[in-house]
């Protein structure tokens, strides 16, 4: 298995803080991966970085092994790499239809782009919402939606933050339904808060504690590990004790 | 040196309501011509003329400021482009006003202090007293800032105004009387420069311009920022003008913001001095 | 459905144009039609702002700068050829360049729109201060004195391809204005339509959305402000042949102005700033009549009423009024 994404010691300083620290980790071609932990663990920041919004201090990222620390937020998506930020990011003017089919950037031909916008939209249970106004929609809606334009191009690796943030119980196991199907074709970085949803989808998981890697192993060792519950005192809930 | 103290005294009174309210506002060359007419007015009227520049001008701007912010400013907050939007309409309509009271001609208005010499060098009393005056404008604000209650009120606004509401602070009272205040410095700063700038209508177009570009090449925060941009600034555009002609000095000025903004988006106290006032 | 909606909105603009151009030159005095012509090369004007502003979401606060360099890059290039054929290009090209390396500044450097507003702003008065100053022999393009102050009274009208000793009359001038008008408003329809006017509306409804879509939003900006100065030097060009160049075509009154169409005719729509452009135009010359009545306070507080009242501008309030819920164009 290729490492297809991977960082080297990746520091992020902002002024006095350290945010992320000396972090090194990759994730192959297919893999899933659950990038989790406490607020202010440096999470939202790695991603930022990952997906070309922040610079880092030291370190570097690579893709395919080539260097891309740095480059900009469109470099970046035109490798082949899908982002879904936490608050939905779209286009609030225009039709979920249209939406989408912006997505497929390297899709020229009018006709053929419109059926696989539609074809994406089937795919992630939406396909209804085609014709409607983005600015209408309910919230886990509007998750849905930038979930399928991040697809839709087929990336190689799609990176998530906090997916089913707002979600309700049925739109987050339809969520994790998606993400396990997707995973069969794309390569999954996934930040998320949410326990029942990482168990639901998660096979290796990243644990970051004050910007630095904790834990990285089996989501249900990880589950187990006594560092961990530590960590997320408080946060912890009783389904993540695992009976043996 | 007089180009620079221009420059910082003109545009203190946007850079006080862009550093507070994170507002723009485009009739602040408006203001300054409103001050400027209210000093030579009350002057005519037989008011002695440090009273009508020093104390007349900035009362009945900093009113006008006052109404301004009640009636227009505080129903577009958080909307920078509306404010912006709103406030040039409110500059055109101001010029249109006063064309129509007073008319299109130059208002007389000599330097109220003679001339004097330094070596080789005359230079007008005035240039002097100006350059004075601005440091002082400079240091009052500084100090009221700094040491007085309402100065601690309006930083911890400045800061963080929800914070601040919930420790009791009427947000609202603090903008109206900052945009008041900006607004009596900008009306302070127009009587200042009557003298030499000509006043007519439409003296405020020439200032609006440089006065925008300085605050916001500064960034943030309103007293170390103009003061740093006014100087940068105002030295190349002196420069420029020495050297050439007035029109190539702001030309160098304007290169000069842009590749100042290139370099600091944020502006020069985005980056240095950021917890400075 | 989007399809029929183009063809309907360029019949209906082909069919005002037509009879346009066959009605007023007969029912109009020779004046007026000169004013009318005005009118037309400001709607154009306000045309390309209602692209670059309404659709690109860039306010640039000098899109009068790009009327004035086009207006005076016409009159120098004429007297200097003696034969307008070749100065119609330079009205446009000229423009477009310099709207080039400002936007290459403003954009690649990613600085935000306030301060883009400060720039824009800055350099149209630089302008107007520069031509202003140029009274005076020394102050020449070849045969072209640049007149400071006073502008180029003996601006060349146009004449018809390759026959320079034919200046047109005012009625052809006309006509060619409203052509002009009309093809400007294809163009621009058409362009809306293609990927890269959807990609430049994507861009101003979520500019990082689009950025993390692989699309580059500094060249997608760059293209349409290009594109919005070419066209603002055109309307500078229909300008100089009604009245002569002058720097007032730089002047922040007009800057104003046209920020004033395009918020009152409708920012987002193309038809709403070329009526209102024509309505506020005929509003201003009426005021002007009136003694004692400033046309800058009339604008003033137009512009005001409009801010906080109507945001959206008159055109698509009415259309909201009407049922019509999406954006018109």
């Amino acid at each position: 298995m290729t490492a297809l994404l991977a960082t080297e010691h990746l520091t992020i300083r902002f002024g006095g803080v350290v945010a992320v620290d000396d972090v090194t980790f990759s994730v192959a071609t297919g893999e899933l991966r659950c990038l989790i932990g406490p607020n202010g663990a440096g999470k939202s920041t790695l991603f930022k970085c990952l997906t070309g919004q922040i610079k880092p201090s030291v370190g570097r990222v690579l893709w395919r092994g080539r260097d891309i620390t740095g480059l900009d937020s469109f470099k970046i998506a035109r490798l082949g790499i899908g982002i879904k930020t936490q608050v939905p990011s779209l286009f609030d003017g225009l039709t979920v239809l249209e939406s989408v089919r912006l997505a497929l950037r390297r899709q020229a031909r009018e006709r053929d782009a419109r059926a696989q916008a539609m074809a994406t939209l089937e795919r992630l249970g939406i396909v209804e919402l085609a014709p409607r106004i983005v600015a209408l929609l309910a919230h886990g809606q509007r998750q849905l939606v930038e979930l399928a334009m991040v697809v839709a191009p087929e990336p190689e690796l799609i990176i998530l933050d906090e997916p089913t943030a707002g979600m309700s119980a049925e739109e987050t196991s339809r969520a994790a339904r998606v993400i396990r199907s997707l995973n069969d074709k794309h390569a999954i970085i996934v930040v998320e808060h949410d326990m029942q949803f990482i168990r639901a989808i998660a096979k290796t998981v990243t644990v970051l504690h004050q910007g630095r890697v904790l834990v990285e192993d089996d989501v249900m060792r990880v589950l187990a590990d006594r560092r961990v519950q530590d960590v997320y005192l408080g946060k912890v809930d009783a389904s993540l004790q695992v009976t043996t | 040196m007089s180009g620079v103290a221009t420059l910082l005294i003109t545009s203190l009174g946007l850079a006080i309501i862009f550093g507070m309210m994170r507002v723009i506002n485009l009739a602040h060359g408006e203001f300054l011509m409103l001050g400027a007419y209210a000093a030579i007015l009350s002057a005519r009227a037989g008011i002695n003329i440090w009273i009508a520049m020093l104390i007349v001008a900035p009362l009945i701007v900093g009113v006008i400021g006052f109404v301004v912010e009640r009636l227009i400013i505080r129903r577009l907050y958080g909307r920078m482009i509306d404010t912006m939007l709103a406030t040039w309409g409110l500059s055109l309509a101001l010029i249109g006003a006063v064309t129509m009271i007073f008319g299109n001609t130059v208002a007389g208005f000599s330097a109220p202090l003679g001339s004097f010499a330094i070596g080789s060098f005359t230079a007008s009393a005035y240039a002097l007293f100006l350059i004075i005056a601005t440091i002082i404008l400079l240091g009052g604000i500084w100090a009221l800032l700094r040491f007085t209650a309402a100065g601690l009120i309006a930083r911890g606004t400045m800061q963080n105004s929800e914070m601040a509401a919930a420790l009791g602070v009427s947000s609202d009272r603090v903008y109206a009387v900052t945009f008041a205040a900006g607004s009596s410095v900008s009306g302070l700063a127009g009587a200042l420069i009557a003298p030499f700038s000509g006043v007519v209508p439409t003296m405020g177009s020439a200032f609006i311009a440089k006065s925008f570009i300085t605050v916001v090449t500064g960034g943030a925060a309103m007293l170390t920022g103009t003061f740093s941009a006014a100087s940068l600034l105002g030295t190349v555009a002196t420069l420029g003008t020495f050297m050439t002609t007035p029109v190539f000095g702001e030309v160098m000025m304007l290169a000069v913001a842009i590749v100042l903004l290139r370099l600091l988006p944020q502006g020069i106290t985005g980056r240095f001095f950021r917890r400075a006032l | 459905m989007s399809g029929m909606k183009l063809s309907t909105d360029i019949a209906a603009a082909s069919i005002v144009t037509i009879a346009a151009i066959l009605a007023l030159p007969n029912f109009l005095e020779l004046f007026a039609l000169i004013n009318a012509t005005v009118y037309v090369s400001m709607s154009v004007l306000a045309l390309s702002l209602a692209l670059v502003w309404g659709f690109g979401g860039i306010l640039c606060f000098g899109q009068a700068a790009f009327f004035g360099l086009g207006g005076y890059s016409y009159a120098v290039a004429a007297l200097n050829f003696g034969d307008t054929t070749y100065a119609v290009p330079v009205a446009i090209v000229v423009p477009a360049l310099v709207a080039a390396a400002l936007g290459y500044v403003m954009f690649y450097g990613r600085i935000s729109d306030v301060y883009m507003g400060a720039i824009t702003l800055t350099l149209t008065l630089i302008l107007f201060n520069f031509v202003n100053s140029t009274a005076g022999d020394q102050w020449r393009i070849g045969a072209a004195p640049l007149g400071g102050f006073n502008g180029i009274p003996s601006t060349p009208p146009l004449n018809l391809p390759g026959d320079p000793g034919n200046p047109l009359p005012p009625q052809s001038i006309f006509t060619i204005s409203v052509v002009s008008l009309l093809l400007c408003y294809i163009i621009a329809k058409l362009i809306l339509r293609t990927r890269f006017g959807r990609v430049i509306v994507a861009i101003r409804e979520n500019e990082h959305r689009a950025e993390l879509l692989g699309y580059d939003a500094r060249a997608y900006k760059l293209g349409i402000f290009v594109i919005g100065g070419a066209m603002a030097g055109l309307s500078g060009m229909l300008f100089a042949n009604c009245v002569f160049v002058s720097p007032t075509m730089f002047s922040l009154f007009y800057s104003g102005q046209i920020i004033i169409w395009v918020m009152v005719g409708g920012l987002g729509t193309l038809a709403g700033p070329v009526v209102g452009a024509i309505l506020l135009n005929l509003l201003t010359t009426w005021a002007g009549t009136l003694p004692d009545i400033s046309p800058s306070l009339i604008l003033g507080v137009i512009l005001l009423l409009a801010v906080l009242i109507l945001p959206r501008g008159v055109l698509p309030s009415l259309a909201v009024l009407f049922g019509h819920e999406r954006g018109v164009t």
